[in-house]
């Protein structure tokens, strides 16, 4: 069993190549991803991996997720833009590894591929008393309901023929999740709800959670409101009881994702001002 | 008497401490340590610095602010505290450091921006290089102490982490406070600046703005007179 990361992309590229050692197979997965690879080979590489089954890795290797090469190569094709990525991570959706299904979700939310919005819509529709109840045994749900919900709301409104979808079962899914008992899960359905809506109650929501007792909780809220770039929770998440490191990416997003960002403009208007004072405290 | 309201103040400083001490819960802490910092009193400087490694981002906060606001009597403690093994805590200590100003604290800023492996320590020296606060220093020291401190800052607007970029262009904003440049030598800073502010160099779009502002805000205001 092989340690250690690769050390360049032609030997990440030889390691997931090659057969015998999963282990050099999973990290140069994660590689490929984490670098950008843009070599020819990439995306067809972890196209095939993404068809591999089952551990195969030592009980040694600190590896103790089933599938775990797919699941790495699920995750890096998420972040290299290459739309022949989506019909492969679309059959990963239907997967019986939930865990797959996390990764393939949320890896067509960042490569904005609108045809893996009926599929999760239909894998949550049962609603969070089903899709969202706890899988016996573990901590983890029947779907992987964060990934969903928050892949619905990076996947915008359009469909792929450049039409909008049709907003009611769309918001009707989403809303279902709002009271579910985890704070995560009513966190990611209110950061989806805030990106598709412009809505400020769902903001309203993800501030609450700022306050919430649990530092994990307050933790995501953070990212969340980072995600959505809803500027008025900029006083509450400086106040927010985490780490500024967390609290500084959640007042980048709020910079560069808000709707009121002008590109046009070589500098920051008066509120990016405000918000930019707000990072400098944070330092 | 002064010697009695001294001892007074002392056992008053001393039930604060055991507060801190005696806290069970992360927001009693949060709070204990608040109410030691707002006597702002030499003799909690332990407890503070003791403070900075509890992994409790409030209290942190908190006793950076009292360590602060107690100033430099505060830094030779925190010098012979620095945690090698905790980054966490040695953030916090970097960030009193840069908030306190003093140069006696200078050497670790700048071993902490070339070295340390936590992008937290290395934001907290960059930003604590624009902080600096050179008392009693003659226009020739500043200058000196200029050109000692932005090459370094050169070097950070390439660390691998937008963060510690970000906070070398408020380093390099800053740094016009205490060295108070000529029209000329201010223009190295805006140079400095430049890169950060390029979308062609810079790919984090935070970052630009950041930079931009500081040459915005140092191109407004008028440059000292000829040194």
């Amino acid at each position: 069993m092989s340690q250690g990361t690769p050390l360049n992309e032609a030997q990440a590229l030889d390691w997931l190549r090659q057969q015998e050692d999963l282990g050099q197979r999973y990290y140069a997965a994660w590689w490929l991803g984490r670098m950008r690879s843009s070599h020819g080979d990439t995306v067809p590489l972890l196209i095939q991996s993404l068809s591999e089954r089952g551990s195969g890795l030592a009980p040694t290797s600190g590896i103790d997720e089933p599938n775990p090469v797919a699941r790495n190569a699920a995750r890096a094709l998420g972040k290299l833009a290459d739309p022949q990525a989506i019909a492969p991570l679309l059959e990963a959706l239907e997967s019986s590894d939930d865990g797959l299904r996390e990764a393939a979700a949320r890896s067509l939310g960042q490569l904005g591929a609108p045809q893996a919005r009926g599929p999760i819509l239909r894998r949550l529709a049962s609603g969070p008393g089903v899709a969202g109840a706890p899988r016996p045994g573990t901590s983890r749900l029947m779907e992987p309901c964060e990934a969903f919900l928050e892949a619905l709301g990076a996947l915008g409104w359009e469909e792929e023929d450049g039409s909008t979808t049709d907003h009611k079962p769309l918001l009707a899914t989403l809303g279902a999740y709002v009271n579910h008992e985890r704070p995560l899960i009513r966190s990611a359905a209110y950061r989806s709800l805030l990106q598709l809506t412009q809505e400020d109650c769902w903001g309203d929501q993800l501030v609450a959670l700022l306050h919430h007792d649990e530092l994990q909780v307050r933790r995501a809220a953070l990212l969340d409101l980072g995600v959505t770039g809803w500027r008025p929770a900029a006083p509450a998440i400086a106040q927010t009881l985490a780490e500024n490191s967390l609290k500084l990416i959640a007042l980048r997003g709020l910079v560069e994702h808000s709707p009121l960002r002008n590109q046009a403009s070589w500098s920051p208007s008066p509120e990016e001002v405000e918000l930019l004072a707000a990072m400098d405290n944070l330092l | 008497m002064p010697s009695r309201s001294h001892d007074v103040e002392q056992v008053q400083v001393q039930v604060l401490i055991d507060a801190v001490q005696a806290a069970q819960t992360a927001d009693d802490l949060t709070e204990a340590v608040e109410d030691l910092c707002a006597c702002a009193h030499p003799m909690a400087i332990p407890c503070l610095i003791q403070v900075l490694g509890f992994n409790n981002p409030g209290a942190a906060v908190a006793a950076v602010d009292g360590l602060v606001a107690i100033g430099s009597p505060a830094v030779p403690a925190i010098l012979s505290n620095v945690d090698d093994y905790n980054y966490g805590a040695r953030a916090w200590s970097v960030r009193a450091l840069a908030g306190i100003g003093d140069l006696r604290g200078l050497p670790l800023l700048e071993r902490a921006l070339a070295q340390d492996i936590g992008p937290s320590v290395r934001r907290a020296a960059a930003r604590g290089m624009g902080g600096l606060q050179p008392h009693g220093f003659t226009v020739l020291q500043r200058q000196e102490l200029a050109e000692r401190i932005l090459p370094q800052l050169k070097a950070s607007c390439q660390d691998e982490e937008w963060i510690v970029r970000y906070a070398t262009a408020v380093g390099l904003e800053g740094m016009k406070r205490w060295w108070q440049p000529s029209a000329a030598q201010q223009e190295q800073l805006v140079e400095a600046l430049q890169p950060l502010a390029d979308p062609h160099g810079e790919p984090v779009p935070v970052v630009w703005l950041r930079a931009r502002l500081a040459i915005t805000r140092l191109r407004a205001s008028t440059p000292a007179a000829c040194p």
